[in-house]
């Protein structure tokens, strides 16, 4: 395989598993919601609100994938030619928001699945159910903080 | 100072008086009532006291309301207020003047007649709702059989003939055909209908056969299907059903309509509900009350600021009243009420959200409130984010009439918006890189390690900031040593790390040791023996871990900054491969508008969850520890209606 390849597998991680873990988090998110909906339609603001916070992993993930195609020139003027060892490095650099994105996307969506109910009984205790969420967030921000500066590490 | 003093009132009046004294109060809306018996003060006194009588207007009072929450329900079901998305989070509620309002109260006398003909028409509707239900029961078991010409009265077993319709699964069907055909002389069979699962069929044969037939059927399990008092072929039926439907339906139209004449109440009925309330809440409140045959006694606790008010009140607009205050004592729950004025003021919603502090407590607002105001920008840091974001912040607070928390989180996001702005200028980012300046600062895109390390040490600076109010509060608190031992020393063994790490190796190994000594010897204090005193000093330093979590923690600000500032990029470089054409051009703005608009709502809410949970977990645990009661004054409170002040009067 040429660099190109690998690099493009590292975006494809990013993108697809984040996406992922944002996908799942945010479906389980929406099934609580709809449940909520079905008692008391007037908490459709709150509960989309909720629902969208496990989407940032998949962003974080696109912003991965984004910078790494910019790097190599998919985006952009022309494809740059990278060594084996560069692909590596892109995809190396993939990993950890893939990895993270994925899992913290699920559990944040069963955090905010809790939260759902949290705000069915106490509505004006939103705030602290969305505390909870960002604790798991964090770790796809880290991930996300390794895989940039990986990034700007690789030289090209 | 941001949390407000609180005394204790007492108000002694007349009997006659109460009821005004109570509406004075309610209006004033500044007092939080007690339970006077519950106090112990009170105890060598209850000989003195009148047993509670339930008021007597209590459950009349509790009926009316319960009538009008069902009108207003009944409605709701039928003739939805619809509430858009943001009225979702801020409410929606009838304006009315004070005039109007005085007005529909006058009414309300006519809730018993409303709330008859909306109970009527409750009644009428589930009527019509069974009615449907069994029709649409009825047809759907019909349907089935619409083939058959057959008029359902005259399908009965006679003297000489059975007749039946049965239904019988439909990989038992030829089974039973068979079997039919096998051992039964003399028979009629028609398969009238079959789907999938199940056959329906017509079955005719000798009643002198009968318990062959009926052995037969038992064995393959098929069911006996009767339509009793029903005559006519199913066709026929079916179509007088769907006649019965159409009436039902078009009786369900005149019932709403009804319902309809009735909504112009519905106004007048929130305002009821409103004051039928209010005046419940008053008399829930007498029942707290000291009483004797004459005179009666409250207690509660009102803020310093309006001791003035009530004074004034007291004399002026009562004759009897008698007003007493006294300061709170050491053990007293006294309620916390938060003040803080200016710009300090929207920041008071993150401290509410996590905790009221305690009583005697710091209000950690005014000292968190640089740093929210901070961080919030970093994590934004786009110029043309900020800009509309503080557009957006301030059209809504102009157009929603926003009161407590949601008035001052739109504040909030104000302040946001300005602080995005100028973190935008200075590192260069208008709408990710739609607007290319050079930036004041540096360029985070170019320049990441330097970002990363100016977010550590605004970590760093935050975190001493905690350690630094927790010293204050042990000095203040008598404790000059813990200060020493809890906070000094930790500030100057992570000093000496610090130096240690920028290879000031001399200064840093010095302050080092002293920091790690005084740990060890201090922090195992509460320890009895002096070997589990040392065992716990050592193992303390093991917080270290504690100290550089907290600070590794502020990296998020770098990663959020730069994520709204890349995803900007990413929308300009998606509109730039479409532009091109007259269609891409178009196709760019919308891109460009959508995914910027997109962006800025996404990363806002980052910034502000992120930015609140550096204050909570990194900030407050440093020195605050929350869980005071919140104030809760005796006051006016309305679900359904605003009053509102005429420009005439």
């Amino acid at each position: 395989m040429e660099g190109i390849e690998i690099a493009l597998l590292g975006v494809a991680l990013a993108v697809g598993l984040a996406g992922s873990g944002s996908a799942i988090g945010i479906g389980i998110v929406g099934q609580s919601a709809a449940g909520l909906i079905s008692e008391d339609p007037d908490k459709f603001g709150q509960t989309l609100l909720l629902q969208a916070l496990p989407g940032t992993q998949g962003i974080y993930g696109l912003l991965a994938g984004f910078l790494i195609m910019q790097s190599v020139g998919i985006i952009g003027e022309e494809i740059v030619p990278l060594t084996p060892s560069q692909g590596y490095s892109f995809l190396m650099a993939a990993l950890p928001i893939a990895i993270a994105g994925l899992s913290s996307g699920i559990y944040q969506g069963r955090v905010l699945s809790s939260t759902i109910n949290l705000i069915a009984k106490r509505p004006e205790e939103m705030g602290k159910g969305i505390v909870y969420a960002v604790m798991v967030e964090t770790y796809a921000v880290f991930a996300l903080l390794a895989t940039i500066l990986m990034l700007f590490g690789i030289d090209v | 100072m941001p949390i407000i003093e609180m005394k204790k009132v007492f108000l002694l009046g007349h009997q006659q008086e109460r009821e005004k004294i109570f509406s004075l109060l309610h209006n004033l809306g500044s007092v939080e009532l007690l339970d006077v018996k519950s106090g112990t003060t009170w105890a060598e006194f209850e000989a003195l006291l009148e047993p509670d009588q339930p008021p007597e207007d209590v459950s009349k009072i509790d009926t009316i309301r319960s009538d009008i929450r069902f009108c207003l329900d009944f409605f709701q079901r039928h003739f939805p207020l619809r509430k858009s998305i943001l009225e979702q989070f801020t409410g929606k509620k009838l304006d009315l003047t004070s005039g109007q309002y005085a007005e529909y109260v006058k009414a309300l006398d006519r809730i018993e007649e409303i709330h008859k003909s909306c109970r009527q028409s409750e009644e009428k509707l589930v009527r019509i709702r069974n009615e449907e239900t069994q029709t649409q029961n009825l047809i759907g078991d019909l349907q089935p059989w619409s083939a058959l010409d057959l008029p359902l009265e005259l399908v009965k077993d006679g003297d000489w003939v059975l007749m039946g319709l049965y239904t019988v699964a439909a990989e038992n069907y030829p089974d039973l055909q068979d079997a039919l055909a096998g051992n039964v002389s003399d028979y009629y069979l028609d398969e009238v209908f079959s789907d999938d699962d199940t056959v329906y069929f017509f079955f005719s044969g000798l009643s002198e056969e009968k318990p062959v037939v009926d052995d037969l059927f038992k064995n393959e399990m098929v069911t006996t299907i009767t339509f009793t008092n029903l005559s006519g072929t199913p066709a026929q039926n079916i179509k007088s059903l769907q006649e019965k439907l159409d009436t039902l339906k078009k009786d369900r139209n005149d019932v709403l309509s009804e319902v309809e004449s009735l909504l112009e109440h519905r106004s007048m009925l929130m305002a009821c509900y409103d004051y039928i309330d209010n005046e419940y809440a008053k008399n829930q409140a007498v029942a707290n009350l000291g009483r004797t045959n004459n005179s009666f006694l409250l207690e509660g606790w009102a803020p310093v600021p309006v001791l003035g008010d009530l004074e004034t009140m007291v004399t002026g607009k009562t004759e009897t009243a008698v007003l007493a205050t006294r300061d709170p004592e050491p053990d007293e729950d006294v309620p916390v009420l938060l003040h803080n004025s200016g710009p300090v003021e929207p920041y008071e919603v993150v401290t509410r959200l996590y905790s009221s502090p305690k009583k005697n407590e710091l209000d950690p607002t005014p000292f968190m409130a640089p740093f929210f105001f901070l961080f919030f920008g970093i994590c934004l840091s786009d110029a043309g984010y900020g800009i509309v974001l503080g557009l957006l912040a301030y059209f809504l607070s102009r157009k929603l009439k926003l009161e407590g928390m949601g008035k001052q989180l739109i504040n909030l996001l104000i302040y946001g918006g300005f602080s995005a702005l100028a973190f935008g200028i200075l590192l260069g980012s208008y709408f990710g890189d739609l607007i290319k300046l050079p930036p004041l600062l540096f360029d985070p895109l170019e320049e990441p390690m330097l970002m990363l390390i100016g977010s550590f040490v605004l970590g760093l600076i935050h975190v001493y900031f905690g350690m630094a109010l927790q010293a204050y509060r042990n000095i203040k608190a008598g404790q000059p040593l813990s200060a020493l031992y809890d906070q000094g020393f930790w500030f100057i063994f992570l000093n000496g790390l610090i130096l240690l790490l920028l290879e000031f190796s001399l200064i840093g190994q010095l302050l080092a040791v002293i920091g790690a000594a005084g740990l060890i010897i201090t922090q195992g204090r509460h320890q009895r023996s002096i070997v589990l005193k040392f065992f716990s000093g050592l193992l303390s330093l093991y917080n270290i871990t504690q100290y550089l979590s907290d600070i590794l923690s502020y990296s998020r600000l770098f990663a959020l900054g730069l994520a709204s500032v890349v995803i900007g990029m990413v929308v300009n470089s998606v509109g730039d491969l479409v532009a091109g054409s007259i269609i891409g051009y178009v196709a760019l703005v919308i891109i460009l508008v959508g995914g910027h608009f997109f962006n800025v709502i996404i990363s806002t809410l980052s910034a502000y969850v992120h930015t609140s949970r550096l204050q909570y977990l990194e900030f407050f645990n440093k020195f605050f520890e929350g869980g005071g009661r919140s104030f809760q004054p005796f006051r006016v409170k309305n679900n359904y209606i605003d009053i509102v002040e005429t420009d005439e009067g």
